[in-house]
Formats: structure tokens, sequence, C-alpha cells
């Protein structure tokens, strides 16, 4: 049987793996992870010697897969460095007997998850049957946390961008206070006035997200490529979304609509002669 | 008089100068809370490692302290090697294991460490007494209150929880003596504390062992010396001291201080071009007046001195207010991450240091003050007669 423990073999060190003499007998492979492979500077038919604990001889072995780790976000930031071995001979090396920490058990499409869990509850002397699901919750404690950080630092983020936005399309449309006066002193009518202007804020508010969604994407690929090396994971750390820019875009647009009325409303009620300075 | 005509510049616009004062508030509020966060950290697991004094933990090989269930054996051995160095000053040998509390016919699981009382550094003693007797137990009000147990009860404690057997592998009668407050313990820890012998006679496991032994070295001895003298003299243990440990946070929490180094510049970004942004639009709408100034004989430094003094005001303003917003969010934000499971409820990712106020006021007012630089340089380079002439005929 060559069945990987997935889990919970820390590896203590370089004093608990280093390379071995050229052994006679016929040695058993393990998988060990890129970031072990990086750190030991080993490579696939290198043989290590490994033990469970520090200092001591242990199984010489030969590696024989370097694996990649999946997009598993609660191993991001850790720094253990993991190996794959036979269920045996892991049992035998930590002094474990004919034990494991846990099974992991697929079902069939049709079956019915809880009734099967509370029947191996029933009957199991020992040991307790989880769902997958109740643990991926209890395990993402940490995510949440951080995914609500997350969203609170973009509630800050979003106040602060519509401020600005807000600022910069008063100063636009008050840039436009002497041709508002002219159009208003050539006849042209309040309402017009305010449509040209509110129309203008809104291609202004439009163009300049679709710049912010460029610039957006790229720092998103910048943020994935830099956290991606640096937690040496697939996972992906930022996503561009349709939700997100259809947000970003409307709350600019709104925004841009919302300074260009309020901006211009003042300047149609305001007599252009004044609005000319005289 | 340079700070009036700022001053009566900016009333001119009431809406405008309320809008950038509030745009670099925002700005300013978040550049507090990434300082804070960049720094804060750290400070905080320092000032934790450090409160009961002792520099020095030493852990199972290839661990950090409690990561395992790895134990050390030779307790005693340890500490006597550990005693012939004349920069050790007091060792604190915890032994830690999960315990299980009988309540009728369910029981209640935490933690217990096993510790010697005169030289415990795991905990504050709120009320009653520690345990100074081989019967006596300490618990935190989170066990207590679950327990429905208060000080002087005596409770049926069990450890070595054999699932296959559903046994327990010690179990003894202990009386609560006290009341304490785990220095590294989790808000919604169930914690306890007896003496290292009464855990160790319980476990039924091998005797003599830790699973961590903390240690204070000499006033004016160097710590990391000691550190460096205890990973020879003990190869079966990994020594850590406060750099150490406050390094290897700092590894895990890298995220966090990237993020707060990267919001933070854009937010000084952001309130630097609103300045920009309004004080150059401020000095378009008054090419004329600067233009009359100059044609009366106002120097071309009065004119740059009155921009710049536009720029720094409505920066400086911005961060005051943004200062106290910074602080309110701070707390709201700290309060979000102290729920991550197992922090020590010690622990603040957002700790006010003045240093950290100042430096925002700091980096605004310089920016406020970088932002003044491009309109004032433009308005004080503007040709006196040509911009006259454009304002007569506009």
């Amino acid at each position: 049987m060559f069945a990987f423990l997935l889990a919970s073999f820390l590896v203590q060190g370089s004093s608990s793996v280093g390379r071995a003499p050229a052994p006679a007998v016929e040695r058993r492979t393990i998988a060990i992870d890129a970031a072990l492979a990086a750190r030991a500077h080993l490579r696939i038919g290198d043989r290590v010697s490994v033990s469970a604990r520090p200092g001591t001889i242990g199984d010489t072995v030969i590696v024989g897969a370097i694996v990649r780790r999946g997009a598993d976000p609660s191993e991001v930031a850790r720094g253990d460095l993991r190996v794959r071995m036979h269920l045996d001979q892991i049992q035998t090396i930590a002094g474990y007997g004919d034990r494991v920490d846990r099974f992991a058990i697929a079902t069939t499409p049709a079956a019915a998850i809880p009734r099967l869990i509370d029947r191996i509850n029933r009957v199991a002397f020992g040991f307790k049957a989880y769902r997958s699901r109740d643990i991926a919750v209890e395990t993402s404690r940490t995510f949440q946390v951080v995914s609500r950080f997350h969203r609170a630092i973009g509630i800050i983020t979003i106040v602060a961008s519509s401020v600005f936005l807000l600022c910069i399309m008063v100063l636009k449309v008050e840039e436009r206070r002497r041709d508002i006066a002219a159009l208003r002193l050539m006849g042209i009518s309040r309402a017009t006035v305010v449509r040209s202007i509110v129309m203008e804020a809104a291609v202004v508010a439009v163009l300049g997200s679709a710049l912010g969604v460029l610039l957006g994407w790229a720092a998103s690929l910048l943020v994935n490529w830099h956290y991606q090396a640096l937690y040496r994971t697939p996972l992906e750390f930022s996503i561009v979304t349709l939700p997100t820019v259809v947000f970003a875009v409307a709350l600019s647009l709104v925004l841009g609509i919302a300074a260009g009325v309020a901006a211009s409303l003042r300047f149609v009620r305001t007599p252009p002669l004044t609005l000319f300075g005289r | 008089m340079r700070a009036a005509l700022a001053k009566a510049s900016l009333i001119r616009h009431r809406a405008r100068t309320v809008l950038a004062v509030l745009g670099v508030a925002v700005a300013a509020a978040m550049l507090l809370d990434m300082v804070m966060l960049a720094t804060g950290m750290r400070e905080s697991f320092r000032e934790l490692l450090l409160s009961r004094g002792f520099e020095i933990r030493l852990a199972p090989k290839g661990t950090l302290p409690f990561d395992t269930d790895a134990t050390i054996p030779g307790v005693s051995a340890i500490i006597a090697t550990l005693r012939a160095n004349p920069d050790i000053r007091e060792i604190s040998p915890v032994l830690g294991a999960s315990i299980h509390i009988l309540a009728g016919n369910h029981d209640i699981s935490g933690s217990a460490l096993g510790i010697d009382p005169s030289v415990e550094g795991d905990y504050e003693l709120l009320s009653g007494r520690d345990v100074t007797t081989p019967d006596a137990i300490v618990a935190n009000d989170h066990l207590l209150s679950q327990l429905g147990a208060r000080v002087g009860d005596t409770l049926s404690v069990a450890t070595g929880y054999d699932p296959q057997t559903r046994t327990y592998s010690g179990q003894r009668k202990l009386v609560v003596t006290g009341r304490v407050r785990f220095i590294y313990g989790a808000n919604d820890q169930s914690s306890s504390a007896m003496r290292r012998e009464t855990l160790e006679a319980m476990g039924g496991q091998a005797r003599d062992r830790a699973s961590l032994f903390m240690v204070r070295v000499r006033k004016g001895a160097n710590a990391e010396q000691v550190r460096d003298w205890i990973d020879k003299q003990l190869p079966n243990v990994t020594a850590i001291s406060i750099a150490t440990a406050i390094a290897q946070v700092d590894e895990r929490l890298s995220y966090f201080r990237q993020l707060a180094l990267i919001l933070g510049a854009v937010s000084l970004f952001v309130g630097f071009l609103l300045v920009t942004t309004l004080v150059t639009v401020s000095v378009n709408e008054r090419v004329g007046e600067i233009a009359v100034m100059r044609a009366i004989g106002v120097s071309r430094s009065h004119v740059v001195e009155q921009i710049v003094l536009e720029g720094v005001a409505i920066s400086f303003a911005g961060a005051v207010l943004g200062l106290a917003l910074g602080l309110v969010t701070a707390r709201y934000l700290n309060t979000i991450l102290s729920a991550f499971p197992g922090l020590p409820m010690s622990i603040n990712f957002f700790l006010f240091q003045p240093k950290a106020a100042w430096s925002a006021l700091g980096l605004l007012i310089a920016s406020g003050i970088g932002a003044g630089i491009y309109p004032a340089w433009r308005a004080a380079s503007l040709p006196i007669a040509e911009s006259l002439r454009r304002e007569a005929i506009a």
C-alpha cells in the first residue's frame, strides 16, 4: 500500500534530515515539498536519513518526489516543512504503532452524509466522525478574521476615495464657472447647462474609473506575483472580479454625477455676471 | 500677513476646503493606523515576552514554545547545566498538558501548566493564593465560568484521555486556590496551573520532563550570548531569545507589515495628490490676483510662502482630525484582529505610541509642504504684465 500520510510529520531541522551514505539495500521513497527541497538542497534520487527525534540515527530513504503545495490558505505564512512517507514507515519511525491521526472517507455522491456520520459515531469506539465542511469552518477562523479585517480596511479606503473623488469633481466643475456664465448669458437654459455639466462629470468619472480598474488589475498581478513567491503557494491573494469592477465604476459614477449636480445647480442659480466676478 | 492671506484664500472656497480637509483626514487616519500596525505588533509582542523578565525560552529542538506536544526530557540535568552559567539568574521549567475536569456525567477540557510557583512567569494571581500545595490548582475566569466553580471548590481533574478505552491515565481531586490571568493565553482559552510534580504524577508519562524552560538572565548580561551558550550546551533544545522570537513572529506576520507599508504609502500619496490639486486649482483661479500682488511689489518669496502655507494648513487641519479618527478606527480594527484564534489577549496589533503619531503628522506636514511647492513655484514665476493683460481681457 502506497498511502501517503498527509499531515503532521514535522521535519525537525537539518539534524533529522541529512544526506546519508549510499546503502546496499533497496530503500523506500519519500515525497518532500518544494520548500524543504530548496532549503536542504535536495533533488530527486538523493538519499536522506529521517527520524522523529533530533540527533538520532533514522531510516535512510530516497527522495522519490518533490511536490508543490496546493492552494491551501491554512498553510500560508507557516514555515513547516513537510515530508510524505509510507504510512507504515512513519508509524514505525514515530513509535505510533498501528495508529493514525485521522481517516479521510470518500462517499458516493448519493450517500446521506449526516446519517453516515451518526452511524459511525454510534458504532465507533474511540473516535468521532465530522463532516469535512464543519472542520473547514473551524479551521478557517483565522481567514474569517483576516477577511473581516480586509473588509474594514476596504470600507475606509472607499470613504477616502469617495471624499477624494467628490473633491476633484467639485473642483472640475468649479473650473467651468466662466463657461457656465457665458452659456447663461447666451440664453442657454439652466436645465441644459446642468445636463451638460453632469454629462461631462459622468464621462470623466467613467474614464477615471476605467483607468482605475486597469491600475487595480496591474496591482493585483503584482500582489499575486509577490505573495505567491514569498509564501511558495499557487494561492491567489488578489482577484479582480466583475462585481468589484461594477461596484468601483458605479460608485465613481454616482459620486461624479452627485458632484456635478451639486456644483452646477449652485452655479446656474448664481447670476452670470457674479460668476464673471462683476 | 502671509498667514492671513492664506486663511482668506481658504475661507473663500469653504466647501472645497472642507472637502479637502476631510479627504486628508481620512488619508491621515489610514496612515496613522498603518504606522501603528507596522510597529505596534512587534512592540506589543516584545512587551508581552518581557512582561515577566524572562529573556530566553527553551523549547524542544525545532519547535516553538507549545507549538507541538513534544517535551524535553531530563529537567534536573538541564537545570544543573544552566546553573553553571553565572549569567543565568532564574530558570522556570513548565510542563503543558490537556486536562479534563469531570462535572457530573460530562467533562470540560482545558489546558494545564505544571509550574514551580516560586519562579513561574505565566500568570498573574487575581485573587486567592498560588499553588503552594500539591493538591492546589489555579484557573482563569473562562475555565471557572465554564465549570461554575469558585475559589475553594474541589475539582476532579484527569489527564491522559485514551479515546480507544475511554479512560484517563491519571485522576485527582484538586482544590481551586486562586483565580489567575494567563499572560500568554487567549481570551477564549480554558487554562489552569498546578505544581509540575502534580501534573507529572497525573500524566503517567515519563517523569522529569518539561515543555518549555523560561530563563531569566542576570542584569547587564547579554541575552544573545547566553542563548548561544545554551545552544552549544544543550543540543536537544532550541533556545529562543526575545530577538529571535520577534524575528519569527515578524516572518509569520510579514503580510500585515507589508500591507501596512503599501496602504500607508497609498494614503500619503492620496493626501499629497489632493492637496496639490486643490492648491493648483486655487492658484489657477487667482492668477490675476497674484499678478497684482507681484505688480505692487510683493516679493516672490512672499507669494511662495503664502501658497505653501495654504497646503500646509490643509494638511495640518486634516492631520489633526485624521489622528483622532485614526485612533477610533485603530481600536475598531484591533477588535477585529484580536479575534484571531489562540492569540494572547495582551497582544495589540495597533499599539498607540507617540512616536507613531508624530511620524504620521510629520509625514503629512512634509507632504503638505511638498504639495504646495509646485503651485507656489508656478505662481511665483508668472509673467506679471502678461497675466494682468490676460486677466483684463477675460
